[in-house]
Parts: structure tokens; sequence; C-alpha cells
């Protein structure tokens, strides 16, 4: 263990948007707070940590990964609770199965792969259940018209070309990451991603005045 | 390149025709709208990330690990079942003694009395067939043949007899003197129907 910040591989890379998703995505030593001594500081040494079931090494994931999964799921299940339920479920898999974990992408890559399927079956749950969906969009500094019709928009479309989207533009990850977690070509991201927008397009015009 | 409304998609795709594009929706106010919300989507998306305090989230998580981790050490699903494993080992244990039928191949001392009270009563039944039977002086080949089988007969008998000495509990060879007799009995009762 070292006292260096971790460089944990999977973890996206700055497209130099905002300072918040940089802040997200943990990249930028600048603004993030330097980590406790107990960090672990490459990928092979967190891996070693997490699967000799050390809480800390999970703790370290959270920190670098949590909130760019509580934003994706809330994304995708539609609000607060079931998003960091889904979180919490996420970790609690990982946890479990990190013995079977055999290396071939990163941890932040398996995370999020992990998180998706969580999210997709909470999100199948709660639409078997009859409750009502909680609230769906947060208050948000930016509400102008337009913010608020893509959100919309955002759940009316394919949810493959949703998820690239949500990844891409949303959440700052590269299409070779995207392309690991949703086990699709690099191409197919790069695809997905432009019916997305071209889907968001459409629903934007037909609200436009 | 002369630009129309329906290149704008593909424009979209390849950033060298966005020049064109550009120009192209200058005078055009449909392709200038489509251009406009292409551009707010990639500039409005970053701000839909969501982000709050979840000051519960990683001590649920946390706990969570922590629960996993003792029911890993001891796990609930293990009990009931080592519960029945030593069910099941004891009543293999116990119930052969316990429960086990009692062998074929031994009788106890009642049942013996009552097989060689029988098989005497049995045997006596037989004497007096054979002697009836014996009292036919035909010398025919038939009669010949009867007596041959007899003689057999009263051979095996005298031979399980004999068994039976060294082991009175055995039920299979009470099964073959009582089988023996019954056969001897039938040979009996053939004769003297033919020989009539």
């Amino acid at each position: 263990m070292r006292t260096t910040f971790p460089t944990i591989a999977g973890v996206p890379a700055s497209k130099g948007r905002n300072e918040k998703q940089n802040r997200m995505a943990g990249v930028a030593g600048s603004i993030v707070p330097r980590m406790p001594s107990t960090d672990y500081a490459s990928e092979s040494e967190l891996l070693a940590a997490c699967r000799r079931q050390d809480v800390r090494a999970f703790e370290q994931l959270y920190r670098t990964h949590g909130a760019r999964l509580k934003s994706m799921a809330y994304h995708i299940v539609g609000n607060r609770q079931d998003a960091e339920d889904a979180v919490q479920e996420t970790f609690l898999k990982l946890y479990r199965a990190i013995q079977g974990f055999q290396g071939q992408s990163s941890l932040g890559t398996w995370l999020c792969r992990i998180a998706i399927n969580v999210c997709y079956d909470v999100a199948r749950k709660r639409q078997r259940n009859t409750e009502a969906p909680g609230e769906r969009h947060a208050t948000h500094n930016d509400q102008s018209p337009l913010r608020v019709a893509l959100q919309d928009a955002l759940r009316r479309i394919n949810p493959r070309h949703r998820m690239v989207f949500l990844l891409f533009e949303v959440e700052g990850l590269r299409h070779a990451e995207i392309a690991a977690i949703l086990e699709v070509p690099e191409g197919t991201s790069k695809a997905w991603l432009f019916e997305a927008k071209k889907e968001l397009k459409r629903l934007l015009s037909e609200t436009r005045p | 390149m002369i630009f129309q409304c329906e290149d704008l998609d593909r424009a979209l795709r390849s950033p060298e025709l966005m020049p064109d594009a550009r120009a192209h929706a200058r005078n055009c106010p449909r392709c200038s709208e489509q251009l406009y919300l292409w551009s707010e989507i990639s500039r409005l998306a970053p701000g839909l990330h969501e982000e709050w305090d979840s000051p519960e989230l990683w001590p649920a998580i946390r706990s969570g690990m922590e629960a996993a981790a003792t029911s890993r050490r001891f796990p609930v699903w293990r009990w009931p079942l080592a519960a029945a494993a030593v069910i099941v080992l004891a009543a293999s244990l116990f119930l052969p003694w316990r429960g086990r039928p009692q062998s074929r191949d031994f009788l106890t001392e009642d049942a013996l009395r009552e097989v060689q009270q029988a098989e005497s009563a049995y045997a006596r039944s037989i004497d007096r067939l054979s002697k009836m039977a014996g009292a036919d002086p035909s010398r025919s080949p038939l009669a010949d043949v009867y007596r041959e089988k007899l003689a057999l007969l009263d051979s095996a008998i005298a031979d399980v007899k004999a068994n039976l000495q060294n082991n009175r509990y055995n039920v299979y060879l009470q099964n073959q003197l009582a089988s023996l007799y019954r056969e001897k009995q039938r040979t009996l009762q053939e004769w003297l129907e033919n020989g009539k």
C-alpha cells in the first residue's frame, strides 16, 4: 500500500469538459482530494486486496466509481432510492464474486457491467410492480425546457443506444471503455451513439414549437 | 458540392461535411434547427449527470459485506444440511441392528419344533403310501422306474436330514426336505393310480 493516488484501468479519462465530470471520473488529481494512506496504488494491488476481502479496497472502489454508478443507475431506474439500492447490490455482488474474477477487464469495467445488469433487474422488477415510480427528475439548477425535454426524450429511445449515450455523453467514458463494458466492438459503440443522438434530435424536434 | 437538406444526416456522421452543412444551414431554417439541436444535445448531456449525497450508502454496503463474510464463515444453509447428515448417519448405523428383519436362514426354536412336527406327520403319511405302493408285486418296467425314483428320493431325503442335524435352523434345507417329501408323495400317488 502506498500513498499515491490510485490509477485504475477502466476509470474514464477526463474529456476536459467540466470540473464535476473530472471529479466524478476520479482522474484529475488536482481537484480530487488526496486519498488516505491506505489506498492501493495499482490495479493489481487493489484486485489482490479485494480478493482478500479487504473492505478498504472495496471502499476505495466505491470512492472512485460510486458517484458515476449512482448517476448511471439513476438514469436507468428513474429515482435516487432505487439507484442507491442498485449501487449497494452492485458492490455486494462484486464482493461475493470477486474470487471468480479472472481479470480479463479492469475492475472498473467489471463493476460497471455488474451495475448495468443490476439496474436493469431493478427496473424490470419495478415495472412488474404497479407501485408509483417515484420521482423521475431531481431538482436541478439548469431546468431549461430543452434540458427537461432531453431528459424525457432519453427515456424513450432504444435502451442500448441510451446506454451508450449515458456512458459517453453524460458520464464521460471513452468508446473503448464503453465497448469493454457492453462487450461490443468499439465501432458498434460509436454507431449506437450516433443513433441515440439522431433519435434524440428527432424527439426534440417534435417538441419544439 | 451542392449541399441538400437530405445530406444533413450524412454530414452529422462525417465531420468533413460539416462546413458545407453549416453553410447550407445559414439559408435553411430547418437544417439550422437540426444542427442546433444536434450540438445542444452534446452540450446539455453532461448536465444530466446526477449527483447527490448518500451518507448512508457506503455504511450500508460495508454492513452488507460484513454480513456476507459472516454468513460465509458460518453459512446458515449448512446447519440444516449438517443436521440432516447427522440424522441419516445415525439412522444408517442404528436401524440395521434395531429394525433389521430376522434372517430367513435361521429359525427360532418354536418354529423349528412346528416344522419338525409337520414333517413327522407328513413323513408318516408318506410311509403309509409307500407301504401301499410297495405291496405292488408287479415287476413291470414302469414299477421299476417308480422304485428307482423313490430310492433316489429317499437317498436325497437322507442326505438333507443329515445336513439338518448339523444346521437345524437352516430354512433352505427345511424347504428342500419339504419339496423332496412332496415329490415322493406325488410319485407314490402316480404309481398307485397307474397301478390300478
